[in-house]
């Protein structure tokens, strides 16, 4: 797949090599840039504060710095923790998150892995990651830790559910769960008879639009869902025990996961790397493409971080309720009228 | 016109203050501090200065210092009359009059209580130092300080009333 | 890669097989073995993700999906949440209830014996033909799942449903004491 834009043709081990090189290169990358752009300097403009202004070109470097320092730091293990759990619980987290990015395109030809059942496996692999905090929440022996990784499972099975019901309304339009062919979808699209912006599904899906940012949300365990993480309440939850390069795990999983559910947003709602006027069948989609979906993530990006700096963190009973009260009926209310409109137009 | 719900509300708060900050003509609430000092306000309590010529050594400050974290040792002297071919005066010379910044708790009694009008706060806020132990200061650093003591500020806006002045 | 050549993916297969069954073998005998409950919960993690592994050297993604979303995804993390809510205690180790072992196994032993049986009796000495499959044959396999499930076995799978529905149903009224 890959070969075809450099018209050269790679062995099947050699494109392996290069698509697990390029995802290794790419997920720190970005959950340093969600980071500085949106952490740092989002949420510092957000609070009338220029942010980290010292590492590098008006302190764009300081998240590279505080990577630096973490690798600095001396790797404690708790006595009594249970040591192999303890220790392999970050590498779960960051696992999951790796095997998001395999099925996000960022052009016609570039994609890790073109999966016929690509956004049920994202949505599959995502949900590894409660394995891997209740793992840390548990094996840190330490009762805020535990209640955090209980907070954190119990928050991340029940916002599961809306999030894959809202992508079903996506799925049901498109007639395919690979996200390529959802993106064709959109490009092929036309509003009102018009074709020249294609369709992109946040028109038609606007409620599954809605459902996934909030999902996306509680899933990021951010606020206002950040109840896990609560420093107030618990601590800082099921990573209070890990230090230096173990946490640095646990936040690269956090951004990376961000980024890997910002990007499956603008691909299944804002077309992904498709451009209005830029023939998709094209090698020039291939250069556009990335660009367009960076724009697009970032876009997305930016929502989920406003969201996240502006509401105040929800109680533990508001969260179950808000699930499975409002947002799972809701995204069942629409796969039916999208199924019945689907059938009947 | 119907009523914004909050969390909308909310959104466009949080917008706004992005753009404020932004903007030239707005920017942050916050000082770039090593860069550019923050403009202290008035009779900001920053540090107690002393100021030397007025001090009796009559010890109020000292005794009333919750934090006994006021030194002051001195000795009685001789100065000379205030009229010619009269007694000497016997003074109190003061050798040594120091403050330790590392308990200080800067409550501002001592400043309250100097019946001589010795002790005034500064808003200098820049006496961090990299040891603890030397954030005892001697009177000759507590006496530098009286340079950034500002004026008193009326007692009311407006009024004839005279304040008092800072010795200089 | 228009087809998939067939004797060389099978030797590809095979040591893949190996491997793979060999880790959940291992990881299956370390589930039953080891004192820690919540141990033996994570070994069964792993043994899951090794069939989910076989699923997909049998070309079945869909269901290797499956398995890891419902399987690891909800149902072990249901186990661990009840584990850790009711008797998460660390260090000393736990033992796990010793009485049921006897039981444990003849019932094991019935499983593989029936299971064994029936798929002896259903083809018995007969070879399974190899197809090989271009790729574009097997980017249809979810197609053909969903074909089946909603066109030909769409009663059976509305009564397992149903069924579900009334599991559940009970469950909440056995939860409830009022």
């Amino acid at each position: 797949m890959s070969g075809l834009i450099f018209a050269i043709e790679l062995a099947y081990w050699q494109q392996t090599l290069i698509k697990v090189l390029v995802a290794a290169v790419l997920i720190p990358t970005t959950a340093l840039i969600l980071g500085i752009v949106f952490l740092f300097k989002m949420m510092s403009w957000m609070q009338s504060r220029m942010g980290p202004q010292e590492a590098g070109p008006r302190g764009l470097l300081q998240l590279a710095a505080d990577g630096l320092k973490f690798l600095q730091k001396e790797d404690i293990i708790p006595d009594r923790a249970d040591r192999f759990v303890f220790k392999a619980a970050p590498v779960v987290v960051l696992a999951s998150t790796f095997l998001t990015y395999v099925i996000l395109p960022a052009g016609p030809d570039l994609v890790i892995e073109n999966l016929p059942t690509g956004i049920f496996f994202a949505m599959a692999v995502s949900s590894l990651s409660v394995v891997g905090v209740l793992m840390a929440g548990w094996a840190s022996s330490n009762k805020y830790a535990l209640m955090g990784g209980l907070r954190a499972g119990g928050q991340l099975i029940a916002y599961e559910l809306p999030l894959i019901l809202a992508v079903m309304g996506v799925v049901i339009q498109a007639g395919s769960l690979s996200m390529q062919d959802i993106v064709w979808a959109q490009a092929d699209g036309s509003m009102f008879g018009f074709g020249g912006l294609g369709l992109p599904f946040v028109i038609t899906q606007v409620l599954a639009f809605f459902i996934f940012m909030a999902a996306i949300q509680a899933e990021l365990t951010q606020p206002p869902f950040d109840m896990p993480v609560a420093e107030s309440e618990v601590v800082g939850g099921f990573h209070v025990e890990y230090t230096g390069f173990r946490f640095l795990f646990f936040f690269l999983g956090e951004f990376a996961t961000a980024f890997a559910f910002a990007a499956i947003a603008a691909t299944l709602f804002l077309g992904g790397w498709w451009v209005p006027g830029v023939d998709p069948n094209s090698a020039l989609a291939n250069v556009v493409g990335p660009i367009a979906l960076f724009v697009k993530i970032m876009v997305v990006a930016f929502l989920i971080f406003w969201f996240r700096f502006t509401y105040p963190r929800f109680r533990e009973d508001q969260l179950q309720r808000f699930a499975w009260k409002y947002l799972i009926p809701l995204a069942l209310a629409n796969i039916t009228i999208t199924g019945i409109l689907v059938v009947v137009l | 016109m119907p009523k914004v719900p909050g969390m909308v509300k909310g959104l466009g708060v949080t917008f706004r203050t992005m753009v404020e900050t932004l903007k030239p003509s707005g920017g942050p609430a916050t000082v770039q501090y090593p860069h550019e000092k923050e403009e202290p306000s008035p009779r900001a309590r920053g540090v107690i200065a002393l100021h030397e010529e007025n001090c009796t050594a009559c010890m109020l400050c000292s005794r009333e210092c919750p934090d006994w974290c006021i030194y002051i040792e001195a000795h009685k002297t001789l100065a000379p009359p205030r009229r010619a071919g009269g007694k000497p005066r016997q003074v109190n010379q003061l050798d040594r009059f120091a403050i330790d910044y590392s308990l200080c708790m800067y409550c501002g009694i001592c400043v309250e209580v100097c019946p001589f009008e010795a002790l005034f706060w500064s808003p200098e806020y820049e006496f961090s130092e990299v040891s603890i132990a030397d954030l005892l200061h001697e009177k000759e650093r507590l006496g530098e300080w009286m340079e950034t003591v500002p004026d008193f500020e009326a007692y009311e806006a407006g009024s004839e009333a005279k304040g008092k002045k800072v010795p200089r | 890669m228009s087809v998939l050549a067939v004797t060389e993916v099978l030797v590809a297969q095979n040591i893949a097989f190996a491997i793979i069954a060999l880790g959940v073998v291992v990881a299956g005998v370390r589930l039953v073995t080891t004192e820690n409950v919540v141990h033996a919960a994570l070994w069964l993690v792993v043994v899951l993700a090794g069939i989910a592994g076989l699923y997909i050297l049998l070309a079945a993604e869909f269901t290797a999906i499956v398995q890891v979303l419902v399987y690891i995804g909800a149902i072990v993390v249901l186990f661990l949440f009840g584990i850790m809510l009711t008797r998460a205690r660390l260090g000393e180790g736990e033992t796990v209830n010793e009485r049921m072992r006897i039981p444990a196994l003849v019932i094991a032993v019935a499983m593989f014996g029936l299971m064994a049986y029936s798929l002896w009796g259903y083809f018995g000495s007969t070879e399974l033909e190899v197809v090989g499959r271009s790729t574009a044959e097997l980017g249809q396999t979810t197609a053909q799942v969903a074909d089946s499930l909603f066109l030909t076995y769409l009663i059976p799978f509305e009564v397992v449903s149903v069924l579900l529905l009334a599991a559940l149903t009970g469950a909440i009224v056995l939860a409830r004491r009022d």
